[in-house]
């Protein structure tokens, strides 16, 4: 049963993009199990605890208190256990600096945070169902950033 | 000039010793045309005492004849007195003719000839008389005696007059080489006189020039001197000299108003320098000296005096070490003050950090205006579409109303805050400069845009356009703002049309392009189809949050075009605008050639 369903994870410090975030998971008709954690210190936490399902997807936002996404995206490609997950960043900005730095630090994809619930739920939908591994192949700088 | 004239000395020696040769020639030429001269002389006396003793010879002779004659006829011995006395002065004559015929041979056999005959004439004498003392006139053998005297006077005759001709022919020569010699030494001495005279002049000329030039040019050195001490003054220099093996030293007036000291006020000494120096900075100025004496070329060194009033100044110098025409090693030193130049660094320093400052409080508001400012909105906007979504079927009509308010204001300030990003971080610092495919460019801001494009059916047509040096997503930015300004102020009345067209200028003919920083520049011409504007706003459209309609008629922020206008500047070009209301509106970049 385990297998059937897509593991997603969201590090965010905001409240209410984590609920909108949840909101959107559960309007969708995808089978996914969406786990969200305060800030870094606590995804880290718990991705390095024995025994824990790593996620298929795992949403970063940046500017997080204590650990930010930065430090957690370098953390994680440092360590070969964490080589599977997909990361995607997810931020309320998209600046070129920001894109530069994450895609050079292996991210996989960059998502700005939408202005409205369609798009977020678009959006979601469309990473969570992206075949990975062929993606990445093609990855560049021109299509890190996603467009709808 | 100088060293030209020093040069030209060897001239002048040369004519010096020439001269004194010449003058040595005409003293020893002349002392031997005089010797010439005496010699010819006493040769030519000589010559005619010889004549005048031959001539006194003949005539004794005929003396002495005269007397036998006499005697024979009147046996009167008193006419006997004549031939004694004429025996003697022949034997007179003839050691005087000796003694003159000494260095001539010739001469001397005549003489010897001569006596012979005069001996045998007297030995007819002799007989004759014994003949006339018996008074035997009509004797055979005196009449032959007399007849053999009388041949043997003629004979002596003939001899005589022979060596008188000799000796004038000798006396003619004589005459003549006495005569060529009179003749030629003057006119020699003259001519070598004039000679010496002419040299005398060229080397007087020559030095008199010399001694011109030498003046003019001590008055260039003159000129020269004035004008370095005024540079001196106005570039706050002073010249320094500094004989190493002598260690002695030559300051330039300016360098002591430089130690803030009256002109050769003190003597130019290290120590009395040294007394000046900083004493922060003593130690490194005394090794700078010594690096400076070791190597031959130094770059500047730099250090701080203190002037007697307490003022402190920043001098740098550099030398050059330089060997003097003696081979002598002298160090030709350049001081500056630059006390001014640090002062206006340092105010030049503190302004950068300043605009530093202030730069790093910009971005912290870019960050802050993208980040924290655009976070509530965005939530707002959601927590919005999920209220729409859920609520909106309970709402009552002025309820929608107000959300549907709420929804366009909010969309509003997220144009504005994206706009006013935008036209924030559109920078040139530390924006690399690359050579772009401008077609590229194009292609991709249409792809951006494929959405309004398609939705308006509108046709974007371009020249190809070569690439260019610029800044490659600025470029992109522009020409997608254009195209949308285009779009946004599109003719109702037809399919939008804007035709994209490229050439290459000179910026001196083209006419809206008054102050070029290039001499030639890439034209891109926008024209469309659209409402246009009135020409008079042809500037103010570029003009921050400067609007032309109302935002209820057409959205926008007033931010598109000065975005353009910055974009461009970045790259040192131009962009102008023209608008003729309902026929379209025309965008001109010019881009230069870096």
């Amino acid at each position: 049963m385990h297998e059937d369903y897509i593991n997603i994870i969201l590090a965010d410090d905001d409240e209410d993009d984590r609920l909108f975030f949840s909101d959107a998971f559960d309007e969708l008709k995808i089978t996914t199990r969406v786990k969200t954690f305060n800030d870094g210190v606590y995804l880290m936490d718990y991705l390095n605890s024995e025994g824990t399902v790593l996620p298929n997807v795992l949403f970063l936002d940046l500017n997080m208190p204590r650990k930010s996404g930065l430090e957690c995206l370098q953390e994680m490609k440092k360590n070969d256990k964490f080589k599977d997950i997909a990361i995607a960043i997810y931020s309320t900005s998209a600046s070129e600096e920001d894109i530069e730095k994450t895609f050079v630090m292996g991210a996989n994809i960059y998502i700005k945070k939408p202005n409205d619930f369609k798009t977020l739920k678009k959006v979601l939908e469309e990473v969570v169902t992206i075949n990975w591994q062929y993606y990445t192949n093609g990855l560049n700088k021109d299509n890190f950033l996603l467009r709808l | 000039m100088p060293t030209r004239i020093l040069n030209k000395s060897w001239l002048i020696k040369s004519i010096f010793f020439i001269s004194a040769f010449v003058i040595l020639v005409i003293g020893g030429t002349t002392y031997k045309k005089i010797e010439d001269l005496s010699q010819s002389s006493a040769l030519l006396t000589k010559t005619y005492k010889t004549n005048v003793e031959l001539e006194k010879i003949f005539s004794h002779l005929k003396d002495a004849e005269t007397g036998q004659q006499g005697f024979i006829i009147t046996n009167d011995p008193i006419y006997l007195e004549p031939y004694h006395t004429g025996r003697e002065n022949i034997n007179y004559s003839f050691a005087e003719l000796k003694v003159l015929g000494s260095d001539n041979t010739t001469l001397q056999n005549n003489l010897k000839e001569l006596n012979i005959l005069i001996d045998k004439r007297m030995e007819y004498f002799e007989k004759a008389f014994r003949f006339s003392s018996v008074g035997n006139y009509e004797d055979q053998n005196f009449n032959e005696n007399f007849s053999n005297g009388k041949k043997l006077m003629d004979t002596i005759r003939v001899k005589i007059k022979g060596m008188i001709d000799s000796e004038n022919q000798l006396l003619n020569k004589r005459q003549q080489t006495y005569d060529s010699d009179l003749k030629l030494t003057p006119m020699f001495l003259y001519m070598v006189l004039l000679l010496s005279l002419v040299l005398m002049f060229l080397t007087y000329s020559k030095i008199i020039s010399d001694l011109k030039k030498i003046k003019s040019a001590n008055e260039q050195l003159e000129i020269f001197k004035e004008s370095t001490e005024q540079s001196e003054i106005i570039g706050k220099q002073g010249n320094w000299i500094w004989d190493i093996e002598e260690s002695t030293f030559i300051y330039s007036d300016n360098l002591y108003r430089l130690l803030g000291e009256e002109p050769q006020s003190f003597k130019p000494t290290l120590d009395n320098f040294l007394n000046f120096v900083h004493p922060e900075d003593l130690e490194k100025f005394r090794k700078d000296i010594d690096r400076m004496m070791t190597y031959a070329d130094l770059s500047f060194i730099h250090y701080r005096i203190v002037q007697k009033n307490g003022a402190t100044k920043h001098f740098k110098a550099c030398a050059k070490l330089h060997k003097n025409v003696d081979g002598k090693k002298q160090l030709l030193g350049i001081t500056t003050d630059i006390t001014d130049e640090i002062e206006h660094f340092k105010t030049l320093e503190e302004r950068n950090l300043e605009l530093e400052r202030n730069n790093k409080e910009l971005s912290a508001f870019n960050y802050v205006a993208s980040h924290d400012l655009q976070e509530p909105l965005r939530k707002i906007q959601t927590f919005l579409s999920r209220f729409e979504d859920k609520e909106a079927s309970k709402l009552s009509d002025s309820g929608v109303l107000y959300v549907d308010r709420i929804k366009n204001a909010a969309t509003r300030m997220r144009m504005l805050i994206d706009d006013l990003l935008q036209f924030s971080r559109t920078n040139k610092a530390d924006k690399a400069f690359e050579v772009a495919d401008i077609n590229t460019l194009l292609e991709n801001a249409k792809l951006d845009l494929a959405e309004s494009i398609t939705d308006e059916n509108a046709i974007i047509a371009s020249n190809h356009i070569p690439s260019i040096k610029v800044i490659p997503f600025q470029i992109q930015q522009l020409f997608s703002n254009l195209i949308t300004n285009s779009l946004k102020y599109k003719s109702n009345d037809r399919t939008p049309e804007i035709r994209i067209t490229y050439s290459k200028v000179i910026a001196s003919e083209e006419p809206r392009i008054l102050r070029p920083k290039k001499p030639y520049y890439h034209k891109i011409k926008f024209s469309d189809n659209g409402i246009g504007f009135d020409n008079k706003y042809a500037e103010n459209i570029f003009v921050l949050f400067n609007r032309l309609h109302n935002k209820h008629e057409y959205s926008g922020t007033g931010i598109g075009l000065s975005i353009c206008k910055k974009i461009v500047e970045n790259h040192q070009g131009f962009i102008f605008a023209n608008g003729k209301p309902n026929i379209g509106a025309t965008f001109t970049i010019y881009l230069p050639f870096l």
